[in-house]
């Protein structure tokens, strides 16, 4: 039990379309262990993403706590969550959302900045590129650093939002189908990818409705009707 | 860190930056010139109307004028040494001026003949700068008879033989000033290139119609011609026409001959004797740009006016003398002291100078008096059932009232004050359009960005952190658009006359500033580094304001939330 580093607890969510309460999640229970690579699949519109989002404090439940370490994040000052979300939650959206601004390395070392001042930037800047030269080339993009996010195809997007996800070393990184979007042979690249970094001892969080994907990760939950069906 | 990288990475990509800025820029400058332009005109009026009349004025109201003028004068100075400075008499007239030289053609036209001692009316107010030729001439200009000055054929022994190119002025009777003024003339070319008598340095005069007059004097002393003439101090409007560029098509020269046509009158108002035509020498020109003054106002010396109006002294049958006579009392007061306060005490110290005067009551017994007495005493004066004084004097003196340079003004001052609110009001809705167009562009440029907001704060940056990104955003562009604006407004406005003017060569409609309507012949043109300054703060304030305001509210809202924002 001591290396749960995450465990949501009874989390329900209800959308209200209109006047019609919409109730995704109903009393959802996941744990996560250090160093598994867990899969979450479902049918399209199921609430997924929406638990997922839940999972890296991206969202308030209607009730259920999330604690990571035995800490609820919702019950934290806003202050100590935005830093929980900067420093322990990696998280990868289904559609990348990348800053168009800017280029691909600025993108990864976006997490870096947000957690620094402009006194500490400076001094790290140089250790913070080379890692995220680093992680750009173990994703496979070190040639595309200067570009834009509207140069890129959805793969390499996609792998972007997952160096991007990687920079700060959280604890967990939380990727909500990073292969829905691409063809088989990049989806497969994208999971090489991920499978490596969880090699490595990276906690993974993985929403899918990809079988052949879902086969791959070390534990499985299916969210059906609002509750995880084992 | 992701605060300002962020700030100048939209600043640098984002079209509608320049917009915002263009805006701001646009709503500064608009809002600097007209607060400039009013502010000026007001400052002008003020300045200007206690400047050409005085701190308080003791007025009777009538072209008669009041008698013990001077008794009264010497009674201030002795009895409110703290309160008065200086004092001077005017005498307020109409009179038929009369031009007839070269090209200032054939001028007949009513004026206001105002009666000054040169001397005093300069202790007590500014009109001594509005002389043209004394300023650069200083001292020159006088009201004692001369006669013109000439610089002519003969030449004062030991005046060396003058170059040959210069002989053909020798041949026409040239004109000079009356002292040469080498340095003042040189500094006078310089001021004036444009000016005929320094592009022309000949004026009309019988001998030549197209003229010769000459200033500067080249020959050693000048000599004069004619009769020794009064001076006269003619307002510029008067006799000259404006051009289009503001200047004046200056069609005279100093010495020329005007003749103003008087009506003496009795101390009843009648008519004392015919019209008087009275001979006299243009002394210098008054432009105080106040255009309703400039238009009918000449100044002659305050004596020669008084005996031309049989204001003076004059004997009685039974062979005493009548006290001259005098319009109005001009008193510049101490620095510092309230107009109010010191119209107060003159306004008593008349009341009990009169009593004085009327009954041989000292002031002690007149200040024991009950009201009612008083009031007797005072009703007996005006109805001229008196003993000690002529009656006429009497109802005269009944008649003065004391006045601040403001009540003077009143209705002026208060529909200028009615102007002011009218303008600020306006101001206000300008601002308030400013504030809007800002607040709107920056709800958009937010708006654009919620999703980047919702990725930034998805990477746990804080809601404060957000906010700043776009405060320091509507900060540059708040100092940019403000400096751009500060700067060109204040060109603006600087050049705001040659504009008008340039305009009103294109177009003689276009001329939207008429001294007739608006009193001054320009336009004011100063910027108040003040004004600059806060107009200069609170764009950038509405700049930051604009930006905050939606910023923080897109930064509460969860990360998801702002998202999913299409
Ligand atoms: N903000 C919202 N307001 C209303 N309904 C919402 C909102 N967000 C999600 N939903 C609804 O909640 C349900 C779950 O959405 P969610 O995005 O979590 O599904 P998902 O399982 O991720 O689906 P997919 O596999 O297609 O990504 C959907 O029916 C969706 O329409
Ligand atoms: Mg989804």
């Amino acid at each position: 039990m001591s290396n749960v580093l995450l465990r949501a607890q009874d989390v329900h969510k209800t959308y209200l379309l209109g006047k019609v309460p919409l109730r995704v999640l109903r009393g959802v229970n996941v744990d996560v262990r250090a160093g598994e690579l867990l899969a979450v699949t479902g049918a399209s519109g199921c609430g997924k993403s929406t638990l997922l989002h839940i999972l890296g404090a991206l969202d308030l439940p209607d009730k259920g706590s999330v604690r990571y370490d035995g800490q609820d994040v919702f019950r934290m000052s806003a202050a100590r969550r935005d830093g929980v979300r900067n420093r322990e939650v990696g998280f990868v959206f289904q559609f990348y959302h990348l800053l168009p601004e800017l280029n691909v390395l600025e993108n990864v070392l976006m997490p870096q900045m947000v957690g620094m001042g402009v006194f500490a930037w400076s001094g790290r800047r140089r250790d913070a590129r080379a890692r995220a030269e680093d992680i750009l080339t173990r994703v496979g993009l070190s040639e595309r650093i200067f570009h834009r996010p509207n140069e890129l195809s959805g793969g390499e997007r996609q792998r972007v939002a997952i160096a991007r996800a990687m920079m700060n070393e959280p604890r967990f990184l939380l990727a909500d189908e990073p292969t829905g979007n691409l063809d088989a042979k990049m989806g497969q690249g994208i999971l090489e990818c991920l499978r490596s970094l969880n090699e490595n001892g990276q906690t993974i969080v993985l929403v899918t409705h990809d079988p052949n994907i879902a086969a791959a990760a070390d534990r499985r939950i299916q969210l059906v009707d609002g509750r995880i069906e084992a | 860190m992701y605060k300002l990288f962020l700030t100048l990475r939209y600043l640098r990509r984002k079209w509608i930056a320049v917009f915002a800025m263009l805006s701001v820029w646009l709503c500064v400058a608009m809002v600097l010139i007209v607060f400039s332009v009013m502010d000026g005109f007001l400052e002008n009026i003020k300045q200007h109307s206690r400047g050409l009349l005085s701190d308080i004025i003791v007025d009777v109201g009538t072209l008669q004028g009041f008698p013990y003028y001077d008794d009264f004068t010497k009674y201030m100075h002795e009895q409110l040494p703290d309160v008065v400075e200086s004092v001077s008499p005017v005498i307020y007239n109409y009179a038929i001026l009369r031009v007839k030289t070269g090209r200032a053609e054939n001028i007949t036209k009513p004026v206001r003949v105002v009666g000054i001692d040169l001397a005093g009316y300069a202790s007590v107010n500014t009109f001594h700068d509005s002389l043209y030729y004394d300023k650069y001439y200083p001292g020159t200009t006088t009201f004692a008879p001369a006669p013109m000055p000439i610089a002519g054929l003969k030449l004062p022994p030991g005046t060396p033989e003058m170059p040959a190119t210069t002989n053909a002025f020798a041949d026409s009777a040239e004109y000079a000033l009356p002292d040469p003024y080498p340095q003042a003339f040189a500094r006078f070319k310089a001021d004036h290139p444009d000016d005929p008598i320094v592009k022309n340095p000949k004026r009309p005069s019988v001998h030549s119609p197209d003229g010769v007059g000459y200033f500067e004097n080249n020959f050693g002393q000048p000599g004069y011609e004619g009769k020794p003439l009064p001076g006269l101090i003619v307002g510029m409007d008067v006799i000259y026409s404006r051009k289009e560029d503001g200047e004046y098509e200056r069609a005279m020269v100093r010495g020329e001959e005007i003749v103003l046509t008087m009506l003496p009158m009795t101390r009843k108002g009648t008519l004392a004797e015919d019209p008087v035509p009275l001979a006299m020498r243009l002394a210098d020109e008054s432009r105080t740009r106040v255009y309703q003054i400039d238009e009918i106002c000449v100044y002659a010396d305050f004596k020669l006016i008084q005996h031309m109006l049989s204001m003076d002294a004059l004997q009685r049958v039974d062979g005493t003398m009548t006290k001259p006579r005098a319009t109005q009392l001009l008193v510049r007061i101490r620095d510092g002291l309230d107009a109010r306060v010191a119209k107060a005490r003159i306004e008593k110290l008349w009341e009990e100078f009169c009593m004085g005067v009327f009954y041989d009551i000292p002031p002690q017994k007149y200040r024991a008096l009950t009201d009612a007495e008083r009031a007797q005493l005072r009703r007996g004066a005006r109805e001229g059932w008196l003993t000690t004084v002529d009656p006429e004097d009497a109802i005269l003196m009944s008649a003065v009232g004391v006045e601040t340079w403001e009540d003077r003004q009143r209705g002026f001052i208060d529909a200028v004050e009615k102007e002011k609110v009218l303008v600020t009001i306006l101001f206000l809705i300008i601002s308030v359009v400013a504030v809007v167009l800002i607040g709107v562009i920056f709800h958009m440029i937010v708006m654009q960005k919620t999703r980047d907001i919702g990725i930034i704060k998805s990477l746990g940056a804080t809601r404060w952190g957000v906010a700043s990104i776009f405060l320091s955003y509507g900060a540059a562009v708040g100092i940019v658009g403000g400096i751009l604006g500060v700067v060109c407004g204040s060109i603006f406005v600087y050049y705001i006359n040659d504009i008008q003017d340039l305009l009103a060569h294109l177009n003689p409609n276009l001329r939207v500033w008429s001294p007739e309507v608006y009193t001054f012949d320009r336009i004011p043109n100063e910027v108040k580094p003040m004004a600059a300054l806060v107009v200069f703060v609170a764009a950038v304030g509405t700049s930051m304001l604009g930006a905050a305001w939606p910023a923080i509210k897109a930064a509460r809202v969860w990360p998801v939330q702002a998202l999913r924002y299409e």
